[in-house]
């Protein structure tokens, strides 16, 4: 077991590879009640196209299906896992997002024992036809309540709008009509391919002592048989660097406007602390910009182009990446206007300082250290850094290290206007003076 | 859970030093009873506070000066609690001893100092484009709701059964209210803060007891306040003639949000009864509701119980097929009429139990949570601790659960819903 300590954090990370491939992760934390154990794949809603475990050609799957297995992993022939995990007073849960899928609980007691139901239940499947069909009723509400939600409309919208191939575009639960031909074979195809234990990470973090959760799973793993690890082919189409859609309005029965104003990134084959510069240099680009302390934000909330739900912020994956300012807006057209100026002014005019990357660096600092607080952040987080081959505890001393000249570096890639796009959400009674 | 002192008359500070936390959380509660017209200007306040100061006359240096302090969280609200408004000062700084020869946390008081004691005040009187764009701001909160149709329909219940009540009044009040309010009445309302209003201030992080308590009193000068706040107390209702209204929006799905009454509150000897039968009624994932409704009828993708227990309610919420109505509302009932009948299993009982026991202690992970237990349960006892909690729902009886439920009374069904939904009466 490999043993790295943080002097900075005062944090202890404790590693291993286990013959079947899986990486294993643990951090004590002290004073803790809770553990919370993630057991993630890396696999979520843009792989779509993929050679199959033991075949030659690739194959495209129905939208939604990764986030469609998630549901069915709890359903098994002797009953529900949640029931187990009830049982131990253990929280389960689960997510998918467009490049993972995690299973998770958290409990103040009987550790050992949930630790066993996850891996137990993440590692055996179990659908039918009659088990499959049954859910296409509980995702079909899933997805209309999602169809409500005028802010995940706006977000999928902006996305869509950047994405002509790329199945990042796609909703991760998927249509009503996407799931309706999901089978049971799609299914255990999706599961074999993607499951593999050296496709996947599990992460322990809380009140655990590493030596004794470190044996006890790798006995479970050692017991129970699985293939040969292989190298996984999946397909991504090849992505145009301008937007799809340069604007796009929406009609939804809300109060007020929304709009979110989109830059995709172009450069985004990256990983490891390529990867991790590039995301960081991007974050604190957007944050002197157009973060709260900036000229632009005072100027559009003096204006009242914004309100309290005001973001901006960058993020990536391997395969793609975006920036995304918005608000919800009284007049969305002038804030957009404002966004697009004030990419002009600062690609010509950058008066930035080192004094401002410092403030900004240490506000990162800042929030960094408070959300090693929560270990639901620790353990989402670490397992999507460790998928692109980052590591969390080399964000603090990146930013230390982070120069002017990355930062402006990163600001000239958001310049182009072909990769800027605004998807806007308007009232209804406003259709009529449109 | 946490040590406390008297700064002044009607003052407290209650402090708990833990090595859990990178962090230290601070937290000032200013109570007063709750109603719409001084829930209005107490939350235009709030907003005015958090913008700027006579140190910081400006937003963004306000605000580069908390990134300066390693982004030290500050931030002022409104929130409610049974008949209590309760307005909020709250701070979150990195410890220094995570940071190499700083010193943060003293940094962080006089800031807190600031924005309590010093706002920007022009002849008396808050800046005038100041307190109209604040004033903006929070109607476009409140408006906000219409938006998000699960708040928007459990509101309109609320609305419904509980008109003019603690119950119904939204903590950041109301459009109307909001934009009645003059200059005067906001400097009249900080007044009260500084001078009269009960407030309770809470400290979280790997801290010395004493030095706390000397940081306090060296920054801030508390007055002694003689307005105490008295204990909750159920209010008074007026018994709604309708039993139920169905709304309709352009939207998808349908929401059904059921309200049944009950004659338990926070403060009866049954309430930790009532908690485990809430558990096993719409709780969990166990729960009759998510394994019969979801899991077997395949009905909704959430379904749950909550028991609102400063208002003695308990609501069943369910995100269904508009034309599903009628069924959902029967399948619910035939739950809730099970449990009256005894149909609860030990398991039940037993996986509720540990669910129970699992969240509360899960919430001391979190500063902020510890604050909000504490703050809600010393109104029982202020030798509160979880363990304790945890005993009273030991020895819970199914028989004991089954009165529980016989005590629940459903008194209203709102349904929001798309026009598919419309013929569905």
């Amino acid at each position: 077991m490999n043993k790295t300590y943080f002097k900075q954090l005062e944090e202890t990370l404790y590693h291993e590879q286990l013959p079947n491939g899986l990486n294993v992760y643990i951090l004590p934390k002290k004073g803790f009640s809770k553990t919370f154990v993630t057991f993630t794949t890396n696999y979520g809603a843009i792989d779509r196209e993929f050679i199959p475990l033991g075949k030659d050609e690739p194959v495209i799957v129905p939208d939604g299906i990764a986030h469609f297995l998630e549901h069915k992993m709890f359903e098994k022939e002797d009953g529900d896992v949640f029931s187990k995990f009830s049982e131990n007073g253990a929280s389960a849960n689960a997510f998918t997002s467009s490049t993972r899928t995690a299973y998770l609980f958290s409990s103040t007691d009987k550790v050992l024992d949930n630790t066993k139901v996850l891996l137990d239940f993440v590692q055996q499947p179990y659908f039918t036809k009659e088990t499959v069909d049954k859910e296409k009723g509980i995702i079909g509400q899933e997805i209309t309540m999602y169809d409500d939600l005028p802010d995940w409309r706006l977000y999928f919208g902006a996305i869509e709008n950047m994405y002509k191939e790329h199945p990042v575009k796609i909703d991760i639960a998927g249509t009503v009509e996407s799931i309706e031909v999901i089978t049971a074979e799609h299914l255990y195809e999706c599961y074999h391919t993607f499951y593999h234990p050296s496709n996947m990470v599990l992460f322990v973090v809380g009140a655990v002592e590493p030596e004794e959760m470190m044996a006890f799973i790798k006995a479970d793993q050692a017991a129970k048989k699985f293939e040969e690890p292989k190298k996984i082919k999946r397909f991504y189409p090849e992505e145009q660097h301008a937007v799809a859609v340069p604007s796009k309005t929406l009609q939804m029965d809300v109060q007020k406007p929304k709009v979110i104003f989109g830059i995709k990134s172009n450069n985004t084959h990256l990983s490891g602390l390529d990867m991790l510069n590039y995301e960081i240099s991007m974050q604190v680009a957007i944050e002197l910009v157009f973060g709260r302390t900036s000229a632009f934000y005072q100027n559009v909330y003096e204006q009242g182009l914004i309100d309290e739900s005001y973001s901006a912020d960058f993020s990536m994956e391997q395969e793609y990446g975006f920036s995304m300012i918005g608000s919800d807006s009284a007049n969305p057209e002038k804030l957009v206007e404002a966004i697009q100026e004030a990419i002009v002014l600062n690609g010509s005019d950058w008066t930035y300082t080192d004094a401002d990357i410092k403030r900004i660096t240490r506000k990162k600092i800042g929030f960094f250290l408070r959300a090693l607080n929560s270990i639901e952040y620790i353990a989402n987080q670490f397992t999507r850094y460790s998928f692109n081959d980052m590591n969390l505890f080399d964000v603090v001393p990146t930013l230390e290290k982070l120069t002017m000249e990355q930062v402006k570096e990163a600001f000239e890639s958001i310049k182009n206007v072909e990769t800027h796009t605004s998807f806007t959400i308007i009232p209804f009674e406003k259709k009529n003076d449109e | 859970m946490f040590q406390q002192f008297d700064l002044a008359h009607g003052v407290k500070l209650y402090v708990r030093p833990t090595e859990q936390f990178k962090t230290i959380n601070i937290s000032f509660k200013w109570k007063q009873s709750l109603a719409v017209k001084d829930a209005s200007i107490r939350s235009v306040l709030a907003n005015i506070l958090q913008y700027s100061n006579e140190v910081y006359p400006s937003n963004s240096e306000f605000r580069k000066r908390l990134d300066d302090l390693y982004g030290a969280v500050l931030y002022v609200d409104t929130t409610k609690k049974g008949d209590k408004h309760i307005f909020s000062l709250n701070a979150e700084t990195v410890n220094d001893a995570y940071l190499s020869n700083e010193k943060i946390v003293d940094e962080v008081f006089s800031l807190l100092h600031t924005v309590i004691f010093k706002p920007q005040l022009v002849n008396g009187k808050f800046v005038e484009s100041i307190v109209k764009r604040e004033k903006e701001q929070v109607i476009e909160r409140i408006q906000s709701m219409y938006d998000d149709k699960t708040r928007y329909a459990q509101q309109r219940l609320l609305e419904n059964i509980r008109p003019n009540h603690p119950a119904s009044i939204s903590a950041n009040g109301t459009v109307a209210a909001v934009q009645a309010i003059t200059n005067e009445e906001l400097v009249d309302m900080h007044h009260k803060l500084l001078h009269e209003n009960e407030l309770a201030i809470y400290i979280v992080g790997d801290v010395d007891v004493q030095e706390m308590k000397e940081k306090m009193q060296n920054h801030f000068n508390f007055a002694d306040r003689v307005d105490r706040v008295t204990k909750d107390e159920a209010v008074e209702h007026m018994v709604t003639a309708n039993n139920s209204l169905h709304e309709i929006q352009d939207m998808k799905q349908g929401k059904l949000h059921i309200a049944y009454n009950t004659p338990i509150t926070f403060y009866s000897e049954e309430f930790p009864i009532m908690q485990i039968t809430n558990g096993i009624l719409g709780g969990f994932s166990h729960s009759k509701l998510f394994m019969n409704v979801r899991e077997k009828e395949s009905m909704a993708y959430y379904v749950s119980s909550s028991f609102s227990s400063l208002y003695g309610l308990v609501f069943v919420l369910a995100g269904i097929d508009a034309n599903l109505q009628e069924k959902a509302v029967k399948l619910i009932d035939e739950q809730v009429k099970a449990m009256q009948a005894g149909e609860v299993s030990d398991l039940e009982i037993s996986q509720t139990k540990s669910m129970l026991k699992n969240q509360l202690k899960e919430a001391l992970d979190s500063a902020r949570a510890q604050i909000e237990i504490y703050d809600q349960y010393k109104e029982l006892n202020e030798a509160f601790t979880v363990e304790d909690w945890v005993e009273k729902w030991t020895n819970v009886t199914k028989d004991q659960i089954q009165q529980m439920a016989l005590k629940m009374e459903k008194e209203f069904v709102y349904f929001l819903s798309g026009k598919e939904g419309e013929g569905n009466e």
